[in-house]
C-alpha cells in the first residue's frame, strides 16, 4: 500500500465533516419544510479540476448530480473565477436536475491558489411556473415549470448581484422564503471554505492535494472490489411507471441491462420509453445517481462518496429517451423516474446476487403541494412527502414505516403542520395486508389523509405504483397498489395517479402508499412470525389464512399448527393445479 | 436528616465495568474506591462498597448523611429490552406513531439496516376515540366506551405500565388526565405515564417517545431505588438518596422513580457537572471537557461557565453524536440533556484494517472482558490501550494501580498481525497510527459540541478525566490549537466526584407557540405561571423549603417559518413589548454568533417555555483527597512519540513531584487509574487547586 494509512483516515474524516457541517447548517437555518425537515439537499468539495472529493449526504438520490453541473460551471467560467464568487444555476439542460433544485458553487482559495469548490444544491419550495411548488407532473414543457437560471454569478467578488436576485424574487410566489433559503446556502458554502482553507493551513496545499488522489483511489478500489464480487455477465429487467402524468393509464418502460465483467460495470438503458409528454423526464445525471446508489447499496464500505467511486461504472441511455431527453421536455416530476430505475437496477442485480438486496419498496415517496390562499387572497404554500415501505429479502423482514433507502428523508410532524397550515390530518397510519406476503413479508403501505381548511388551493400530487406494483423476490408476492382518494361532502371518489387540481374547503384527500414485496415462499413463513402479524393487526385472520396457509386462534393467541398443515397442503396442491 | 451537619457524603457512580465511590468524610478530606460492577444486581456493588469503606476508615453507617447516584439501570433495560411491558392509549386514527417514527434511517445505503422494535407492540398500542385542534379546542369529545375498552385490552394483557399520548395535549391536557382517572380507578398500581405531564411539548413523535420510554422503565427504576433504600437501611444507612439526572440537576429517589425518563444519561452529566464547578473555580470560563473511558468518549462544552444543553437525544443509538444526520437508530427522548456527544472510541476499541486499507478504530470494543489483548484473556485483536502499552504512555506494571497484569509481548503480536504486518510499518509507527485514529475519532465527539455550533476550540480549555482521558489529551488539544489542558485529581472518578458536587434541580417546558410581536402575552404569562407552582410544589413534595428555590425561565426562539428553535433566557417581570423586544435581541446576538448572520425579516415565535428550579443547599465539599495508594519506582521511561518526534526518554513522576513552576515534557505523570502524557514541547506544573496543568507546545 503507498498511502499512509493513518494520515488518509486523518483527512478523510475532515473532509467528510466539511462537508457534513454544510448539511447541518442548512438545515437549522433553512426556512422551507422540504430543506430543514425533508433535508432533500447535498453538499459536496471537488478540487479545482471540479472531481468530487467528498459528498456530506442527506439526499444520496443526489449522488451522481454534482459532476454534470460542475463540468457545467468550468466549461463556462474555466479559471476566471475570483475569492468571493458565487456561482448559481438550475436549469436541467446546462448541468441541473429539475428547476426546483438551485445548484450553488464558491470556488475556495488558499491565497491567490484555487483549491476547489464548494457546492450545495437545495431543493427550493417554489420556483414560479405554471402550477404552486413547481413540481407538477402534468407540465408538458420546461417553460411551464418555472424561472430558469442559466450558470450565472450569484455574488462577485463578495458583491451580491441584486440583478438576479431581483429576478428570482420577482419570479417565485414566495420571494422571502426562496431568498432565505438562498442565504442558508451561501452561509453553508462560506462555512465549508472556511474549513478546507484550515485544512490547507494545516497539511500544506500539496500535500492535500496529494490526499485528493489518495481518496478518489481509494474509493475507486472500494468499487472495483465490490463489482468484482460480481459474478460476470449480462443482467436485465424491465419495470414500468403507470403513466407520465399526462397520457394517463399508459404505462411508461423503464430497462436496464447491467454488463459486469471484471471490476468494471455498465449501464445500458436502451429499451426504455422514449421521452415523454408528461414531466416525469429525468436528467442523465439522474439517471446516473440511481445507478450509483444502486451500486452503492451492495458495496457495504462506507468509502467516501467521490468521483473515484464513479470511475468503474458506465451509463448509456439514448438522447431523446426518458432517462435522456431533449430540451424542452418537462422534467419537474423526475424523481419517481429515479426510484423505479432503482427499482429496476436491484431486479437485475438480484439476478447476480440475490442475498445482497431487497424485493421492491413501496416505489418512491409521494409528493404533494398545497398551494393555498386565504380569505385575503394571501398565498402560502404546503409541501410534504409520505413513505414508505421497504421490502424483504434474503433472511430479512421488510420494514414497515421507513424513508425510501434513496430519498432518506422525514415526515412532517402532525403537531407541526396543523400549528402552520390550514389542514388537519385525520388519519397517519399503517394499512393491515398490504405488505407483500412471502417467506419474509414486505413492508406495508401508509396511509394519511388530510382535510383542507383553508379557502381554496391547488393541489398538486406525484404518486405511482397503482398499477404496476412492487415486485417480490424468489417467489414472494407483490405490495399492494398505492392510491388516492378524494372526499367531498362525505362522498368518496378516486384520483389519478398524479394530478394538478383545485380543492375546496373541506374537502378531503386520503393517500395510500403501495406496500413492498416479499421475498421467498409464502408458505415457507415461519407461523409464529404470522402469529405474531396478526395478532399486531399487521395481517389479518383471513390473510393468514389464504396468503400464508397459518390458521390462527384467540384467546389465547396461538397457531392451530395441524390445521396449518393442512391449510398449506391445500394451498400447495391448488397452485400446482392451478400452472397445470 | 440536615444535609448540612458534618456526616459521610456518598457519591456512587455505576458504570458498565466498573463502580465508582468518592466519599466526602467528615474531616473534609475526600476519598475513593473502585469496586467491579454487579450487573446482576447493581445495588450489590453499592452496600459492599459502602460498608467496607466504613469499617476500613471506621465511620459509622449511620453517620452517612448523602447517597448521591449516577445509574446506567436505566440505559441497560432499554438496551437489552427489559423494560416493562407497556401499553400506549392514542388518539384515533394515530395508533402507528411511535413506530413510524420520523422516517428517516441513520446510515444511507445501509440495506441490512434493521429497525429498532418499538418499546410498545402494535397489539398494545389502543385507540380513543377523542381529538383536539391545535389550538387545544375539543374537535371529538373523548368517548369514554373506548378508553375502557382500551384498558381491558390492557388488563387482559398483564401489562405493568401505560403511556398516554394524544395530539396537541400540550395545548390541553383534559383528555389525558381524564383516561388518566379512569385507568388509576379501574387497575389501580399500574404505572401511568402522561405525554402532558412528562413532555408538555409539540410534536407528537417525540412526545410519545419520550413517555413511552418513561413508562417503559418506570416500573424497574422503582423497583431498584426500593431495593437500593431498604439494603442501604439493612445495613443502617438511613440517609437520602439522590440521583442525577441527565441534565446534571439532582432529584430524590421518590422523583426519579417518577420520571426516570430524567436520569437516563445519569453518569455522563456528573462528569461535566464536576467539570463546570472545577472551572469556575480556577476562573475558566470556557472549556471542553473529555472524558474518555474503556469503550466510547464523551465530550461536551462550558462556555462562560454555563453547561451547554440540548433538547433531546437518542437512547440505545449504536452512534451516539449529537448530530440531525445521523438520526434514527435508537429510542428518541426529548428532555434537557447536558449536551453530551459521544463516540465509540475508548481504550478497549479494537484497531483493523478495512478492506480499502484505511485503519480503523471502533466502534467494535474489547469491552472489560476478554478487554485489550495485553490482558491475555483470549482477545488477540489491538485495542487503544495496547496501542499506548507499546508506545510507552502507561506502564505494565502500573494499570489499576499494579493490580492488574498485562502483557506487552501479547500487545505487540496483535499489533503486528493486524496492522503493522499487512500496511508494512514498523511495530511503534503502527501503535502510533491507532492512537492517532483514535484521536480523530475522539475530535469528531469535540467537534460536534464546538466547530458544529459555531464554537472555535482554541477559545477553550480542555479537561480531561475518565480512565484514558489524561494519555490523549495533550495531543488532542494540540490538533485543535487548544493551550491549556486541565487533568482534575482523581481522574477516573472525575463522575463520582461531580455527583457530590452537583445542585438539587428541577426542570419543566411547555409549548406555548406565539408570535413575539403583539401585545397579549397573558396565555404565556400563565404557563409560565402554572409551570411555577407546579416546580414549587415538587420542591416541597421534596423536602426543601420553597422560599429558598431560584427559579430561572428561558424561551426557545426562531424566526417565523424555521423549524429549530434556539433557548435565550426570558427576563423577570412581566412580558410586555420592552421585555419581549429584549428577548428578540437576545436571540438574534445567539442566531448570529452560531449561524454568521442576521435574517432580514423580523419575525419571531415563541416556541416553547422552560423553567428551571434550583435548590442551593450551600454544601461544603472537599478539595484535599487523600494519598494516592499508587507507588511507583520507575523514574523513566522510552516513549515514542510519532514518526517526527520520535523516540524520547521521558521522566516518571507522581502528581506530588510537580510544582508551580512548570516542568518540560516528556514527562509521564503516573497515577492510581490513569497516566497523563505530557508530550515534547508540553509544558506540566500544578495549580492551587491540585490540577495537572499542561501547556501545550
Amino acid at each position: 500500500m503507498a498511502h499512509d494509512p493513518v494520515r488518509l483516515e486523518l483527512i478523510k474524516n475532515a473532509i467528510g465533516s466539511v462537508v457534513d457541517e454544510m448539511v447541518l447548517t442548512i438545515i437549522r437555518i433553512a426556512y422551507s419544510s422540504i430543506m430543514k425537515d425533508t433535508m432533500d439537499l447535498s453538499s459536496a468539495f471537488c478540487d479545482r479540476r471540479g472531481r468530487m472529493i467528498a459528498q456530506g449526504l442527506s439526499l444520496p438520490l443526489h449522488l451522481g448530480s454534482v459532476p454534470d453541473a460542475m463540468e457545467a460551471v468550468i466549461a463556462k467560467y474555466g479559471d476566471t473565477l475570483n475569492p468571493g464568487d458565487i456561482v448559481i444555476l438550475n436549469d436541467p439542460y446546462q448541468g441541473g436536475m429539475h428547476l426546483p433544485d438551485i445548484f450553488m458553487f464558491k470556488p475556495v482559495f488558499v491565497g491567490e491558489r484555487l483549491l476547489g469548490y464548494a457546492m450545495l444544491v437545495a431543493h427550493h419550495n417554489d420556483m414560479g411556473g405554471r402550477v404552486p411548488g413547481s413540481s407538477a407532473a402534468d407540465s408538458t414543457e420546461i417553460f411551464q415549470e418555472g424561472l430558469r437560471i442559466p450558470i450565472l454569478k450569484l455574488y462577485e467578488r463578495g458583491q451580491p448581484n441584486q440583478t438576479l436576485m431581483d429576478m428570482i424574487a420577482i419570479n417565485v410566489r414566495i420571494p422571502d422564503v426562496v431568498l432565505g433559503d438562498l442565504q442558508a446556502q451561501v452561509a453553508a458554502c462560506r462555512i465549508a471554505e472556511r474549513g478546507m482553507t484550515e485544512l490547507a493551513q494545516r497539511y500544506g496545499i500539496d500535500a492535500l492535494e496529494g490526499y485528493f488522489e489518495e481518496l478518489l483511489d481509494y474509493s475507486e478500489r472500494e468499487a472495483r472490489r465490490t463489482i468484482r464480487s460480481i459474478p460476470d455477465g449480462v443482467y436485465r429487467f424491465i419495470d414500468h411507471l403507470d403513466d407520465d402524468g399526462v397520457n394517463m393509464n399508459q404505462p411508461v418502460t423503464v430497462a436496464v441491462a447491467v454488463h459486469v465483467q471484471g471490476d468494471e460495470l455498465t449501464v445500458d438503458m436502451t429499451g426504455t420509453s422514449p421521452q415523454v409528454r408528461g414531466a416525469i423526464n429525468s436528467t442523465l445525471s439522474f439517471a446516473k445517481s440511481a445507478v450509483y446508489f444502486a451500486v452503492r447499496s451492495i458495496m457495504g464500505s462506507d468509502a467516501p462518496n467521490n468521483a473515484g467511486f464513479f470511475r468503474p461504472i458506465h451509463v448509456k441511455a439514448p438522447l431523446g429517451c426518458l432517462v435522456n431527453p431533449r430540451p424542452p421536455a418537462a422534467v419537474a416530476a423526475r424523481g419517481i423516474s429515479g426510484f423505479r430505475l432503482i427499482d429496476a437496477m436491484f431486479g437485475a442485480l438480484a439476478q447476480a446476487v440475490p442475498q445482497a438486496v431487497r424485493a421492491a419498496g413501496e416505489g418512491g415517496t409521494t409528493s404533494y403541494s398545497f398551494g393555498c390562499y386565504d380569505a385575503a387572497g394571501r398565498f402560502s404554500l404546503f409541501r410534504e412527502a409520505v413513505m414508505g415501505a421497504w421490502g424483504a429479502g434474503y433472511r430479512r423482514e421488510g420494514i414497515d414505516g421507513v424513508a425510501n433507502a434513496a430519498a432518506n428523508i422525514a415526515n412532517a410532524p402532525v403537531e407541526m403542520v396543523e400549528n402552520s397550515a390550514p389542514i388537519r390530518i385525520e388519519r397517519y397510519e399503517l394499512v393491515p395486508d398490504s405488505g407483500g406476503p412471502g417467506e419474509w413479508r414486505g413492508g406495508m403501505s401508509v396511509m394519511r389523509q388530510l382535510r383542507f381548511l383553508g379557502e381554496r388551493a391547488t393541489l398538486q400530487l406525484r404518486s405511482d405504483r397503482r398499477h404496476n406494483r412492487p415486485y417480490g423476490l424468489a417467489g414472494g408476492g407483490h405490495g399492494q397498489p398505492s392510491n388516492n382518494l378524494l372526499e367531498d361532502n362525505g362522498v368518496w371518489s378516486q384520483l389519478p395517479t398524479k394530478f394538478t387540481r383545485p380543492l375546496a374547503k373541506g374537502q378531503a384527500i386520503r393517500h395510500t402508499t403501495a406496500g413492498a414485496g416479499g421475498y421467498g415462499d409464502a408458505l415457507r413463513r415461519d407461523p409464529a412470525l404470522v402469529l405474531d402479524d396478526v395478532r399486531n393487526g399487521k395481517v389479518t385472520p383471513e390473510a393468514a389464512l389464504g396468503d400464508y396457509g397459518v390458521v390462527v386462534l384467540r384467546r389465547p393467541w396461538r397457531v392451530d399448527q395441524p390445521a396449518t398443515l393442512a391449510q398449506r397442503a391445500k394451498l400447495a396442491l391448488a397452485r400446482k393445479e392451478s400452472v397445470a | 436528616v440536615s444535609a448540612a451537619e458534618p456526616a459521610l457524603r456518598v457519591g456512587v457512580d455505576i458504570g458498565g465495568t466498573f463502580t465508582d465511590l468518592v466519599f466526602l468524610r467528615p474531616d473534609g478530606k475526600l476519598d475513593r474506591r473502585k469496586r467491579p460492577s454487579t450487573p446482576a444486581d447493581y445495588s450489590r456493588a453499592i452496600i459492599d462498597g459502602v460498608s467496607d469503606y466504613c469499617a476500613e476508615a471506621r465511620f459509622q453507617r449511620g453517620g452517612i448523611g448523602e447517597v448521591v447516584h449516577a445509574t446506567t439501570v436505566a440505559t441497560n433495560a432499554i438496551l437489552e429490552r427489559k423494560g416493562a411491558h407497556t401499553g400506549l392509549l392514542t388518539t384515533e386514527g394515530f395508533r402507528d406513531v411511535l413506530e413510524l417514527r420520523r422516517m428517516r434511517i441513520p446510515l444511507s445505503y445501509d440495506l441490512g439496516w434493521k429497525k429498532p422494535e418499538p418499546l410498545v407492540e402494535r397489539a398494545l398500542r389502543l385507540s380513543v376515540r377523542e381529538r383536539m385542534d391545535a389550538g387545544g379546542n375539543v374537535l371529538t369529545a373523548l368517548d369514554m366506551a373506548t378508553v375502557d375498552a382500551a384498558i381491558d385490552e390492557i388488563a387482559a394483557s398483564g401489562a405493568e405500565a401505560v403511556a398516554v399520548c394524544f395530539l396537541h395535549s400540550y395545548r390541553n391536557a383534559a383528555h389525558e388526565r381524564a383516561v388518566d382517572e379512569r385507568i388509576r380507578a379501574r387497575l389501580p398500581g399500574i404505572h401511568v405515564s402522561l405525554s402532558s405531564e412528562v413532555l408538555p411539548e409539540m410534536l407528537e413523535f417525540e412526545r410519545t417517545s419520550t413517555t413511552v420510554v418513561n413508562a417503559y422503565v418506570a416500573p424497574l427504576i422503582s423497583r431498584y431505588l426500593n431495593l437500593l433504600r431498604d439494603a442501604l437501611a439493612g445495613q443502617g444507612v438511613q440517609a437520602p438518596i439522590l440521583v442525577m439526572q441527565s441534565n446534571g440537576g439532582l432529584i430524590s429517589a421518590a422523583s426519579a422513580a417518577e420520571r426516570p425518563v430524567t436520569i437516563i444519561e445519569s453518569g455522563p452529566a456528573a462528569g461535566v457537572v464536576a467539570a463546570q464547578r472545577l472551572a469556575r473555580e480556577c476562573g475558566l470560563p470556557n472549556v471542553i471537557t473529555l472524558d474518555m473511558g474503556g469503550t466510547t468518549t464523551k465530550a461536551s462544552i462550558i462556555e462562560h461557565g454555563e453547561i451547554l444543553r440540548g433538547s433531546e437525544y437518542e437512547v440505545g443509538s449504536t452512534v451516539s453524536v449529537s448530530s440531525r444526520l445521523v438520526r434514527g437508530g435508537g429510542y428518541l427522548l426529548r428532555i434537557p440533556v447536558i449536551d453530551v456527544s459521544e463516540v465509540g472510541a475508548g481504550g478497549g476499541s479494537i484497531a483493523s484494517l478495512d478492506s480499502g486499507g484505511s485503519l480503523r478504530v471502533g466502534p467494535r470494543s474489547a469491552g472489560a472482558v476478554p478487554g485489550p489483548a495485553c490482558y491475555g484473556q483470549g482477545n488477540d485483536q489491538p485495542t487503544v490501550t495496547d496501542a499506548n502499552l507499546i508506545l510507552g504512555y502507561i506502564s505494565p506494571t502500573s494499570l489499576a494501580g499494579g493490580s492488574l497484569k498485562v502483557d506487552p509481548a501479547l500487545a505487540a503480536a496483535a499489533i503486528r498481525k493486524s496492522i503493522a504486518d499487512p500496511a508494512k510499518l514498523s511495530l511503534l509507527d503502527a501503535a502510533h497510527g491507532i492512537y492517532a485514529v483514535a484521536n480523530s475519532n475522539m475530535m469528531r465527539a469535540i467537534k460536534s459540541v464546538s466547530v458544529e455550533r459555531g464554537r472555535d476550540p482554541r477559545d477553550f480549555a480542555m479537561m480531561a478525566f475518565g480512565g484514558a482521558g489524561p494519555i490523549h489529551a495533550a495531543e488532542l488539544a494540540r490538533q485543535l490549537g487548544i493551550r491549556k489542558v486541565l487533568i482534575p485529581p482523581a481522574p477516573g472518578v472525575f463522575s463520582a466526584f461531580g455527583l457530590l458536587r452537583a445542585e438539587v434541580e428541577h426542570h419543566t417546558a411547555r409549548t406555548v407557540l406565539t408570535s413575539t410581536r403583539g401585545d397579549d402575552h397573558a396565555a404565556v404569562e400563565k404557563a409560565l405561571a402554572d409551570m411555577r407552582a407546579d416546580l414549587l410544589g415538587r420542591a416541597k413534595a421534596e423536602g426543601y423549603d420553597p422560599a429558598t428555590a431560584e427559579v430561572e425561565r428561558f424561551g426557545d426562539l426562531r424566526y417565523r417559518g424555521q423549524s429549530s428553535e434556539l433557548t435565550v433566557p426570558l427576563p423577570d417581570g412581566p412580558l410586555d413589548e420592552a421585555a419581549m423586544r429584549a428577548v428578540e435581541e437576545r436571540f438574534e446576538a445567539e442566531f448570529e454568533r452560531t449561524y454568521g448572520h442576521r435574517a432580514d425579516a423580523k419575525a419571531f415565535e415563541l416556541v416553547t417555555v422552560r423553567l428551571v428550579l434550583r435548590l442551593p443547599r450551600h454544601l461544603e465539599h472537599g478539595t484535599a483527597w487523600m494519598p494516592d495508594i499508587s507507588a511507583t519506582t520507575e523514574t523513566e521511561r522510552q516513549v515514542y512519540f510519532g514518526p517526527e518526534a520520535g523516540k524520547a526518554m521521558a521522566a516518571v513522576l507522581s502528581r506530588r513531584d510537580l510544582g508551580r513552576t512548570p516542568r518540560p515534557g516528556p514527562a509521564l505523570i503516573q497515577e492510581y487509574d490513569t497516566t497523563i502524557v505530557v508530550p515534547p514541547g508540553c509544558e506540566a506544573s500544578i495549580d492551587s487547586h491540585a490540577n495537572v496543568v499542561i501547556t501545550v507546545g
